[in-house]
């Protein structure tokens, strides 16, 4: 446990020193992956179907805010499907604004959730983000990871369906009768509807078992909420009539769990104070701070070395006392 | 000469002023009521985009049968439906807003009210010299 401690010291010490660049480095791995899955699942425009473009598209994602880079990412995708089908772009692009709506209102600050939700469906441990949202968000997190999940199915949704939804492009004459095709395969998922239903309770409830105030209030909020997970998912699956490997629910579960905790290890009641470059100025000076976090758990730094141990040595000294 | 207190105590309000504080001082900057009044009136106008865009969805869901009932359809009901089903969802997300924005402002006055107590204590500091 002690080395594991002076691990997240260390950690917590390298990620203070060299905060901008490491943040810089995940936003742009966070936009490479989330570009090259949405280029592999749904690559329909050849122009930015394009290794270069990515590459140029992720480094611009190292600069920008969270924010933007949900918006980018939305874009890429929706250039994609509008190569496929200008009817289901529609749709889409209507979608996403009213996503856009709640999400921008409610939890702006939950952009990597909103990215991640999908990206986890596609490892099928989706339980983690609601789970890691529950204690780390606010209620209002469920948007987010709610808008990720409604993202995650309706393009799962144009990728498994790629060849009708183009077919209806051609058809001139079934064009109007087009959209309650597309309205109805991408938004009339029950399995989608459950999803949704799922994360808002879960965050909800490990949110609200998080805030009271009794000891490992957390760690009771995160095995409730896997409990809560499973259970409206079972509930669900009767009600909706949705058909799930009851197995894949326990197993994801178990493993999400398990990521949680891990980050919780990592997050949770750790001052990740930061080196903070500030100026500022008095009747007599400027500063210019550089303001480094101090250690607080030091590592060891132990070097042993053989002095040539000598048993008779040790019987004189007896001696002589 | 050079206050090694009062350089800590300046880093730390300046690390808040360039971070949470940039957003917590243009909070701070309303009254409750007129901060709140206006996040409100700014998801009101989210909604009634978001709002637009759902109707826009639901006439395309089944548009040949829109276009074919539209000259027989009593347009006065029509409207009144959907104004009634705006009121509701405009309600909704309002109350949602305001609750959402009240805790935001209390949030930013707790963080504000350690601001102005440090700003104090800066005071104080250049008094004693």
């Amino acid at each position: 446990m002690t080395n594991l401690l002076v691990f997240k010291e260390q950690l917590t010490g390298f990620f203070s020193r060299f905060e901008t660049y490491i943040i810089a480095v995940l936003k742009f791995f966070v936009g490479l992956i989330a570009l090259l899955i949405i280029n592999a699942n749904l690559g329909y425009m050849s122009k930015i179907n394009n290794g270069a473009i990515v590459l140029i598209v992720s480094l611009l994602c190292s600069f920008l805010p969270m924010n933007l880079i949900v918006l980018l990412i939305a874009a890429f995708a929706l250039l994609h499907v509008y190569a496929l089908s200008l009817e289901c772009a529609l749709i889409v692009g209507f979608v996403f604004v009213i996503m856009f709506v709640l999400y921008f209102r409610f939890s702006p600050g939950d952009a990597v959730a909103v990215i991640l939700t999908p990206i986890c469906f596609m490892l099928r441990i989706p339980y983690v983000v609601p789970m890691a949202l529950g204690f780390m968000g606010t209620p209002m997190s469920c948007m987010s990871v709610g808008c990720g999940t409604v993202a995650y199915f309706m393009l799962n949704y144009i990728k498994e369906n790629a060849d009708q939804i183009a077919s209806l492009s051609t058809d001139a004459e079934s064009a109007l009768g087009s959209f309650k095709y597309l309205i109805d395969g991408l938004l009339g998922s029950d399995r989608m509807l459950l999803f949704v239903i799922t994360f808002a309770v879960v965050v909800i409830a490990e949110f609200m078992i998080k805030s009271l105030p009794v000891d490992y209030s957390w760690k009771i909020g995160l095995g409730l909420g896997a409990i809560v997970n499973i259970l409206v998912i079972l509930i669900g699956c009767s009600a909706l009539e949705v058909d799930m490997s009851i197995g894949g629910v326990f197993v994801g579960t178990l493993v999400s769990v398990l990521i949680v905790l891990i980050i919780q290890f990592f997050v949770f009641n750790v001052d990740y104070s930061r080196t903070e470059n500030v100026q500022f100025e008095d009747d007599e000076y400027y500063y210019y701070v550089k303001a480094i976090p101090k250690m607080s758990v030091e590592a060891p730094d132990v070097n042993v070395t053989r002095m040539g141990y000598d048993e008779d040595a040790v019987e004189d000294l007896q001696y002589f006392e | 000469m050079l206050n090694e207190d009062r350089i800590e105590l300046m880093t730390k309000m300046a690390a808040y002023e360039s971070r949470q504080g940039r957003r917590d001082i243009s909070v701070h900057e309303f009254f409750r009521g007129d901060y709140i009044s206006f996040q409100v009136l700014k998801s009101a106008l989210y909604c009634t985009v978001g709002f637009a865009l759902g109707v826009a969805m639901y006439i395309l869901y089944d548009l040949e049968g829109f276009l074919t009932d539209f000259y027989k359809m009593d347009v006065v009901e029509f409207a009144k439906g959907i104004a009634t089903k705006y009121a509701v969802v405009l309600v909704i997300y309002l109350l949602a807003s305001y609750f959402v924005y009240a805790y935001r402002y209390s949030r930013a006055k707790k963080h504000m009210k350690k601001y102005v107590s440090q700003l104090n204590e800066l005071d104080t500091m250049y008094d004693w010299e």
